[in-house]
């Protein structure tokens, strides 16, 4: 696990962020694998990754309590051992094997919570894409430039995009 | 306090709220009795709460829900922000026949069900109150659009409707706060369809949603999340809307935690002589009277309440002389009929969250049935939307290249959902179940229902003329189905107490009145005796105020 709190900085978190979530982090010792695989997933590049933002924790309080499908009393995380051994070690094998089929898949299940653990973390939400509770207002039709953020409080857009 | 009002309004929803402010408007004492707990204007729980401040960041515990919530979870505005806006299922049982399966999403707290509805808003025209008449199904509504319009210009001028005036006769315009703006890909589909089928009209989505400021409510800020409850007061609810009418008048007197258990007859008077309530916080039993009742408990419920309200005179349910109490239920077949990825907009975007998208109002079977196979239509709704970071879930890819791609705003899709009219049948029916019953020791509800031919040749059609008009606007369409979603799905689940004009083949008449009890009247879903394809609630509104009018003049004139 590679994960302290100089990484936490280094994630482009503020000192008294870091120091807020450290906690989080720590509280729950989460599966080695399953840092490796958020970290892959999602890696820190000019914003927070997935395991600065404690994703590994919520991936497996999301496989407990039954979200994105997740079956109760499922050991996904030991069939991502033995799938990942299968693919010799090859985390973009897996995925490109499983999205590559319409079925649903453990690991489809793994990644959808990775990527709701990111995106609804204060980070991912509102530093790697934009967050606005209050528009206050409707602009119907207005220039998109390439350096947009998206919008992670686009219900619309998280619910049918 | 006391026992005797004016009037007894049972339940506190969108019709309840509204029969609430007529009657207390009217200077009736009245008593609100709502089954659930209350939830004050502005005391929204986790309205502004940021996903990161949610333990499981908006979806929930799901394996809590899957016990406590089976129902209510498959309902999209159903979420960690807003599941105390919905009943829990475990604790409020109904039943289906074998192999049947209805969905039906309720709200037992104060406002019902206006704090999630959807706000959509459609008038209906004489196409639709013409319906049964002209091809046969169903009873003949009594009334016809003439009766209503006034009552339509009263409810949209005071609980606020954002919309676009069309001239179009199918769907007759409203008295409209300025519409919502379409974004660039709609205002393209709406031309491209309109160049290529001048019968067909894409149009804004008419909300009870505010763009302007009136009486102590703030116009829309545009959040999107108005399920959660809005302190803005920007969309109708009763909490926003009639409660604070009623309570203005000083004649309103509301009890919360209250279930009405059964409705008493006096045939010597033929009229309700009293509701029996149990207050479900202390279990004490009480008995209250009135001149006249109103129910307005939900569709089902209020079916459910007369069908246990039996006495010597009516034992198959109160008012049910006819039989057909129960009988006739719908609820619009709806379906995805297609997603299109929509090119050549890239340099446009949208700012805020508009609560509503787009209709396409119906343009099958109007003046003559033009399409073989089936009778009346279908309306879309729909829009056109970026995706975002969802759409990640569905593609393969890993790492920062993968995470750059989801950092963009993503490319336009246009989405239609089809609402196809349900046809009145018999067999779609209301009942009383035999053995099971719920924590009062009442028999549960059961619900017998499926969607027909007609619904299933209409999903049909429409599938198939959704992909036509993307396609035709420069659209590739990346999925559609034609299969329903099951029965309730719509949330517009109505009927079991049809209007008609024979009291041998309805229960009541065209003042919402029953045939057989002079001072009961179901105003809420019950009602219905056809279900047209568009949104109900505005038209059970209008048929509230209505009939609010209409009781107070007999009260009046010494006739209840």
């Amino acid at each position: 696990m590679d994960i302290d709190r100089r990484g936490l900085l280094q994630g482009g978190l503020g000192f008294a962020a870091a120091l807020a979530l450290w906690p989080q982090v720590q509280a729950k010792a989460a599966s080695p694998l399953l840092v490796r695989v958020c970290d892959q997933v999602i890696p820190r590049t000019d914003t927070p990754g997935a395991v600065d933002v404690g994703v590994p924790a919520f991936v497996e309080l999301g496989l407990a309590h039954g979200l994105e499908g997740a079956p109760p009393g499922n050991d996904y995380l030991g069939w991502l051992e033995g799938e990942l051994t299968r693919h010799g070690d090859d985390l973009a094998a897996l995925d490109k094997e499983a999205f590559s089929s319409r079925e649903p898949s453990p690991w489809k299940t793994i990644k959808a919570l990775i990527l709701v653990g990111y995106y609804t973390s204060e980070a991912g939400a509102s530093q790697e894409l934009r967050y606005e509770l209050v528009p206050g207002r409707w602009d119907a039709d207005i220039p998109l430039s390439p350096s947009d953020r998206a919008w992670s409080s686009d219900w619309t857009a998280v619910d049918f995009g | 306090m006391s026992t005797h009002y004016d009037a007894i309004v049972v339940g506190s929803g969108i019709t309840g709220g509204w029969a609430a402010k007529e009657l207390t408007e009217a200077g009736l004492k009245v008593l609100m009795i709502e089954r659930g707990p209350a939830i004050e204007h502005g005391d929204y729980k986790r309205e502004t709460q940021a996903p990161w401040e949610l333990p499981f960041r908006g979806e929930g515990d799901r394996a809590r829900y899957a016990e406590d919530y089976p129902v209510q979870k498959n309902n999209r505005h159903f979420n960690e922000w807003t599941e105390d806006h919905f009943v829990n299922d475990k604790d409020n049982p109904y039943a289906t026949p074998q192999g049947q399966d209805f969905q039906w999403y309720r709200s037992y707290n104060l406002g019902g069900r206006s704090l999630t509805w959807g706000r959509q808003c459609y008038r209906w025209s004489d196409y639709d109150f013409g319906a049964n008449a002209r091809d046969g199904h169903g009873t003949d509504w009594p009334i016809r659009y003439a009766d209503l319009a006034p009552w339509y210009d009263k409810v949209e001028d005071f609980i606020g409707v954002s919309g676009s005036a069309e001239g179009l006769p199918q769907l007759p315009d409203g008295r409209f706060q300025p519409g919502m703006t379409l974004n660039a890909v709609e205002t393209h589909v709406r031309e491209a369809i309109s160049a290529q089928w001048p019968d067909r009209r894409l149009t804004i989505g008419r909300t009870a949603n505010l763009t302007q400021a009136k009486e102590g409510r703030s116009a829309c800020q545009y959040r999107n999340i108005c399920a959660r409850g809005c302190s803005y007061g920007a969309y109708f609810s009763t909490q926003s809307s009639t409660l604070p009418a009623a309570r203005a008048t000083g004649n309103l007197t509301l009890l919360t935690d209250s279930v009405v258990e059964g409705l008493d007859y006096d045939a010597k008077h033929k009229k309700i002589s009293g509701v029996r309530v149990l207050d479900t916080a202390s279990g004490k039993r009480s008995h209250y009277t009135a001149r006249v009742v109103f129910l307005n408990a939900g569709a089902f419920n209020s079916v459910h309440l007369l069908l246990r309200s039996t006495s010597e005179h009516f034992p198959h349910g109160l008012a049910n002389g006819s039989g057909v109490l129960g009988t006739h239920i719908m609820d619009h077949a709806n379906t995805l009929s297609a997603i299109a990825i929509m090119p050549g907009f890239e340099t446009h975007t949208t700012y805020g969250g508009r609560p509503t998208g787009i209709v396409i109002p119906r343009f099958r079977n109007l003046d003559k049935q033009d399409v073989p196979g089936f009778t009346r239509g279908y309306s879309y709704q729909g829009g056109a939307l970026q995706s975002t970071w969802s759409a990640a879930k569905r593609e393969p890819g890993l790492g920062a290249e993968y995470k750059a791609k989801f950092r963009k705003v993503g490319p336009w899709r246009m989405v239609l959902v089809t609402y196809a009219e349900s046809l009145p049948r018999p067999e779609n029916r209301l009942t009383l179940h035999s053995s099971k019953t719920d924590k009062y020791g009442a028999p549960v509800l059961e619900i017998a229902f499926s969607h027909g031919e007609n619904e299933l040749k209409a999903l049909a059609d429409a599938k198939e003329q959704a992909a036509l008009m993307l396609t035709k606007a420069g659209g590739r369409v990346i999925m559609g189905f034609d299969r329903p979603g099951p029965g309730g799905t719509s949330i517009h689940e109505m009927g079991g107490a049809r209007m008609g004009r024979d009291p041998k083949t309805s229960v009541l008449n065209k003042w919402s009145q029953a045939h057989e009890v002079a001072n009961l009247f179901v105003t809420d879903g019950a009602q219905m005796s056809s279900s047209a394809c568009q949104n109900p609630s505005l038209t059970y509104m209008a048929l509230t105020a209505r009939a609010c009018d209409a009781a107070v003049k007999m009260l009046k004139e010494g006739r209840l």
